[in-house]
């Protein structure tokens, strides 16, 4: 008795396709196991870009692999039936060489796993879950929902392909914004370090008119600021032996500066410099 | 160009002058942290120093003319160390296009007699600050990162309020004299860490 036509056809088909499968199928295998062997072996010189390469690979098999099964000319896998005929607790090396040794023994333990169409059991409540959620809340409701992600995606999308520039003139901007110094503080720590502006215990009396030379400028301890303001002229042995600048005061200091000076450092200092 | 003449020379007998070369500016404290990981970076690969130290600096007034200041730290963290007592001389007026501030210096150390001894010779302290903060190399540059303080009580250093809101920023270099590429180098370097900060050469004398 010859087969129907379309039973044929249905049986080449069902052939064809888990062909087909088969090979997608093992094609992911093989490029799970090498991502597993680097990922274990070499994961010390791994590097992120080749890892995404890895993940890239993996979804376009798996994509492939749905393709495939949505294809018209894929028959429902639904309809067909797969009973085991013989369970024995003994060896099978055919089976073990087709499987690669991972299935040695078609036997009760194994057949409900590998024989599965039921997904497990937690799988199937959160299913559950889901569809009476979605039952729920009603169509007008959902077809919002999708909307709103649609337009979440896409505006996400346009932030992330626009031109570079739109977000970085932003960002320079709002950097501006917060000045890191300012630079009357640091006028200020240079003049503490330098002469100790804002640190003597005599306040610093600010700069002193130089057209005052007269005056004595000298009390018990003068305080730095108070010296060098009044300016100096000539050389002097011990200092430095550069002339500080004037302070705008070209004339020479008249002499009764000098005598005050001598005088009072003949008195203070037994060793004269 | 010739070294300006050093006529306090240390006891050993004659020794290269070495000159500081130095760029400061500063950086408010909200930004030290940015600030401190740009340096990580950029400098040397060691663990950052960080030192506390109390300054005085000492002035003896000679018969004319500006007086002699010599500057003595010692180390808050580490109180055994010996003092450092140090001569800055007057900023080089050389040509305006050198990028840092060029002065003379001298490095000694001292024991911890060291204020009685400058009373004696006739020294008379003028001004003392407390300095904490975080030093790092980068070659022969180092990089100062300091907070100033003013102390209340003179001699007591856990009393003091801080100098302003910012930290001191502080490049230098000691070098012996003569050597202008040292400046470009640190001009350099200073680019790099714009604009958290702007090291600049800064003469006192327009700050009194």
């Amino acid at each position: 008795m010859s087969k129907d036509p379309r039973i044929q056809r249905e049986e080449k088909q069902l052939e064809a396709s888990l062909e087909s499968l088969i090979a997608r199928v093992a094609h992911l295998k093989g490029s799970l196991q090498s991502f597993i062997y680097k990922l274990e072996n070499e994961y010390d010189r791994l590097t992120w870009p080749s890892v995404l390469d890895n993940f890239a690979l993996l979804s376009g098999q798996l994509n492939t692999i749905n393709k495939l099964l949505r294809n018209e000319k894929t028959p429902s896998y639904k309809s067909q039936v797969i009973i085991p005929l013989l369970l024995s607790p003994d060896r099978d090396e055919e089976l073990a060489k087709l499987t690669e040794q991972r299935v040695p023994v078609f036997s009760h333990e194994i057949v409900p796993d590998h024989l599965r169409t039921k997904p497990d059991p937690e799988v199937e409540e959160q299913e559950k879950h889901l569809s009476a959620e979605a039952a729920r809340i009603g169509p007008e409701v959902a077809q919002k929902q999708i909307q709103a992600l649609n337009k979440l995606c896409s505006n996400l999308l346009e932030k992330l392909n626009n031109p570079r520039d739109d977000r970085d003139s932003e960002t320079s901007a709002l950097r501006q914004n917060k000045p890191s110094f300012n630079p009357a503080d640091t006028n200020a720590l240079v003049a503490a370090v330098g002469f100790g502006k804002g640190l003597s215990k005599c306040r610093p009396p600010g700069p002193v008119a130089p057209g005052h030379p007269g005056q004595p400028m000298m009390p018990a301890g003068p305080t730095l600021q108070q010296v060098t303001i009044a300016g100096a002229t000539g050389h002097q042995a011990g200092m430095s032996g550069q002339v500080p600048p004037q302070q705008g005061q070209p004339g020479k200091m008249p002499s009764n500066i000098k005598t005050n000076i001598k005088s009072a450092s003949a008195s203070m200092h037994p060793y004269n410099r | 160009m010739e070294a300006p003449p050093v006529t306090v020379l240390p006891v050993t007998g004659g020794t290269i002058n070495m000159m500081e070369y130095l760029l400061q500016g500063s950086v408010l404290d909200v930004s030290l942290e940015s600030l401190l990981h740009r340096l990580r970076g950029l400098c040397d690969n060691m663990e950052p120093e960080s030192f506390a130290d109390h300054e005085l600096v000492y002035l003896l007034k000679g018969q004319q003319g500006n007086p002699f200041i010599l500057r003595a730290r010692r180390s808050l963290l580490l109180p055994p160390s010996p003092w450092h007592l140090r001569y800055l001389g007057q900023p080089e007026v050389g040509d305006k296009s050198r990028h840092a501030l060029v002065r003379n210096c001298v490095d000694v150390a001292a024991s911890h007699s060291l204020p009685e001894f400058l009373n004696e010779m006739g020294f008379r302290m003028d001004h003392e600050f407390v300095a904490k903060g975080q030093v790092f190399r980068k070659g022969a540059m180092k990089v100062v990162v300091s907070k100033l303080s003013r102390i209340l009580v003179p001699g007591n250093t856990e009393n003091t309020e801080p100098l302003s809101l910012s930290y001191l920023v502080e490049l230098s270099v000691l070098a012996p004299a003569g050597q202008d590429n040292v400046s470009e180098d640190m001009r350099s370097f200073a680019e790099q860490l714009k604009p958290l900060v702007h090291l600049e050469k800064i003469d006192p004398k327009r700050l009194m």
